[in-house]
């Protein structure tokens, strides 16, 4: 930089370039350790032995004495298997339930951003007010809500309609319980991406001619893309390890997800416990891959808006 | 190398960036070779069950007495109690929460009670002996592996004056840990069918000569539920397949009790849970439920105030008229983890829930019955402990000797991966 200039007593670019990533590092190496120490220790699970008196899984730490089995158990049931149902279903759902969030969120979050004015606080506190409570509270809630005897039930029974059985194994109802367990988380990123939208862009775009309409189409949609992703890859995340909701909401085999097959294998069973942790690695890795397609998407975002 | 700028290339990083349609074509790629995987990693693995060590099952016709060891002793007589607080590791909601103060006043100490889902979950917990409490709940058919595997000491009975008093009989001897050497029961059960009378017919049930086939009546399809529990579910499969033995049950059994339940996915629509008979019959989310009697007789605190509790209905297979089925009848127990940081304490609680008044107290809570001989069955309808229309929940001494009452024993190791197998494919997973 020109030392020449009003301000010159700034930094050298060199001095910068360390400063701020050494003040990242803790925290990064932190989370690393946080992250790789626990998927080490299912990993020594999943290729782990059984002991030999409760006929439950043992870790072993040692790579060289590692066994594959439940790994090829797991991936043979996946592909071709009653696991491969499971997680069509599982994927099924999880697209279902984030379209809704973003159909149903999306509105949200450009009302609160846009249009609210002076009350866009109290509308970020409604948003945030579910967080008060906890997800496993706020899924026994829709429990009472949609029993029979439920105050959905009774205002659908009032309007005249024969309600349905909610909590008998249906699709829907766990769909809507994981929409209604993840929408916040969709919201709250996605109302920030557009808040940083610049008004001035739109007001230029209004300048050349664009309707509202057209403003939204081609200004505020495409620059609001990244929120979206970011919101979208929040909420799928969880829902592809969620295992309470269809336990609380359905019970039935008919909606079990992959979170509800670990389970099965971890808790419900002595001898599962192995094939549990690998199928715990199996999601995190097809996970991390939707986070990898994230992130490649993020820097050619960055790289292109850079040029 | 170098690139042109619409070949992706970021003159800043000095590489080509990859683009959305390569990595999904790699991702593609990686999709297809995985199934190859899968053999590949089976043909390297050992998929042996491993050697699992041979375990003393007692059975009714053969009691077993667990082995001591110097490793393992008891406490000595004539101890002070700890300061505690007495750690308590028990089911969810399985200890009247009233019975608590009383419990600490009579042993002097405080007590935290932390409670687990299952047993497997809590058998993980201990086993792995990173947690630490003083009492644990097990079932009579976990002992054999709790005393092998060192998570329970033997008892000093000396603490435990309430044992020979107040128990009965054969339970206080039990076949699975005789002597009461390190458990003590708890309570008794008998698991069943429960039912509203306003959405089914007394007739399907009580009528049928296996009343177990129940489950599989098309016409309470949507409002049936069981228990998510692999040994319950797959022995009542067993029993409404005409098996007698389920415990030495062959394969041909195990895999015909899998095929039954899977096929109640689609015929029944059929949930599993195992709050369906206490709270979901109440509820109304069921009308026909796989019941254990202690779930019956304390589902009357789940009605909806404006709802009649007396449309609540329980049966147990084996003592119906006309009925050729079995049914479970069982014991839970407690007992003294090893390592235990407050053994005198944990003697005491013990000896405290075995006490006639505490006993009659923790059971007006939770609906499961003690073992106590001073609590006469035929007087808990009368003195409005139990509803009238739940008599049949009430367990007697004689139950136990029933020919169509099955007590549960130990699964041999090769038995339970067999039954958890067997498990997986009942619901589809596997």
């Amino acid at each position: 930089m020109p030392t020449n200039l009003p301000g010159a007593e700034v930094e050298s670019v060199g001095e910068r370039r360390w400063l701020w990533p050494a003040f990242a590092a803790p925290g990064v190496l932190w989370l690393l350790a946080l992250f790789l120490v626990p998927f080490y220790a299912v990993l020594a699970v999943a290729m782990g032995r059984l002991d030999p008196i409760f006929q439950r899984a043992q870790p072993v730490w040692n790579p060289l004495q590692w066994n594959p089995a439940a790994f090829g158990d797991v991936f043979e049931s996946l592909f071709g298997g009653p696991l491969g149902r499971t997680a069509i279903r599982t994927l099924v759902y999880v697209a279902i339930a984030s379209a809704l969030c973003v159909l149903l969120g999306y509105p949200v979050a450009y009302f609160v951003s846009r249009r609210a004015g002076r009350w866009r606080g109290m509308w970020l506190l409604l948003i945030l007010a579910p967080f008060w409570i906890n997800y496993l509270m706020r899924m026994m809630a829709w429990v009472n809500l949609l029993s029979p005897e439920g105050q959905v039930n009774s205002f659908l029974r009032w309007l005249g309609a024969t309600p349905p059985d909610w909590l008998a194994g249906r699709h829907e109802t766990v769909i809507l319980g994981l929409v209604y367990g993840y929408i916040p988380f969709f919201i709250l990123p996605l109302f920030a991406a557009l808040d940083r939208i610049d008004t001035r862009v739109l007001e230029a775009s209004r300048d050349l001619g664009a309707g509202p309409a057209q403003a939204f189409w081609r200004v505020t949609l495409p620059m609001s893309k990244q929120g979206v992703l970011a919101g979208v890859v929040i909420i799928m995340l969880p829902m592809f390890g969620d295992y309470y909701t269809p336990n609380l909401l359905s019970g039935s085999p008919r909606t079990l997800l992959i979170g509800n097959e670990i389970d099965l294998f971890i808790n419900q069973s002595t001898s599962g416990g192995g094939r549990g942790a690998a199928l715990t690695v199996v999601l995190m890795l097809f996970v991390a891959m939707l986070m990898v397609y994230y992130l490649v998407n993020i820097s050619r975002t960055t790289t292109e808006a850079r040029r | 190398m170098a690139y042109h700028p619409r070949e992706n290339w970021d003159p800043a990083r000095r590489r080509r960036l990859q683009s959305r349609r390569e990595f999904l074509k790699q991702a593609a790629a990686l999709g297809i070779a995985l199934p190859g995987l899968g053999a590949i990693l089976a043909a390297c693995g050992d998929d042996s069950p491993g050697s699992a060590i041979s375990l003393p099952i007692g059975t009714p016709d053969s009691p077993v007495t667990q082995p001591l060891s110097d490793a393992n002793a008891a406490i000595a007589s004539g101890l002070d109690a700890e300061a505690g607080p007495l750690r308590v590791y028990n089911w969810a909601e399985y200890i009247n929460p009233d019975v608590i103060p009383l419990a600490e006043e009579a042993i002097g100490a405080s007590i935290e009670v932390t409670t687990f889902f299952n047993l497997e979950e809590s058998i993980q917990k201990l086993a792995s002996g990173e947690v630490q409490f003083d009492v644990w709940f097990p079932t009579g058919n976990y002992i054999s592996k709790a005393v092998a595997g060192e998570l329970v000491q033997p008892l000093n009975h000396e603490y435990l004056p309430n044992l020979a008093a107040n128990v009965w009989p054969a339970l206080a001897d039990p076949f699975y840990d005789g002597g009461s050497l390190y458990s003590v029961p708890y309570t008794v059960y008998q698991t069943g069918i429960g039912w509203r009378i306003d959405q089914v017919d007394d007739e399907d049930v009580l009528g049928l000569e296996n009343p177990w086939d129940v489950f599989w009546n098309p016409k309470y399809k949507s409002i049936t539920g069981l228990y998510d529990d692999f040994q319950e579910t797959l022995t009542m499969a067993m029993f409404r397949n005409g098996v007698a033995d389920p415990t030495n049950a062959g394969q041909n059994d195990i895999d015909a009790a899998a095929d039954s339940l899977a096929e109640l996915v689609d015929l029944m629509n059929i949930r599993y849970t195992i709050d369906g008979a206490y709270a979901g019959i109440p509820e109304n989310r069921f009308g026909l439920h796989h019941a254990w009697s202690g779930d019956m007789i304390g589902s009357q605190y789940y009605y909806p105030e404006d709802q009649d509790p007396s449309v609540g209905r329980y049966a147990w297979p084996a003592k119906i008229d006309g009925s050729t089925a079995k049914g479970n009848i069982a014991n839970d127990c407690m007992a003294v983890l090893k390592g235990a940081a407050n053994p005198v304490l944990a003697h005491r609680f013990l000896d405290y829930l075995l006490d006639n008044d505490a006993a009659l107290e923790n059971f007006g809570w939770l609906g499961y019955q003690p073992p106590i001989t001073s609590i006469d069955p035929d007087t808990l309808v009368a003195d409005e402990w139990v509803l009238p229309d739940m008599g049949p929940a009430i367990v007697r001494e004689d139950d136990f000797a029933n020919p169509q009452g099955y007590v549960p024993t130990q699964l041999s190791p090769e038995t339970e991966q067999a039954w958890n197998g067997a498990w997986s494919r009942a619901k589809g997973t596997a």
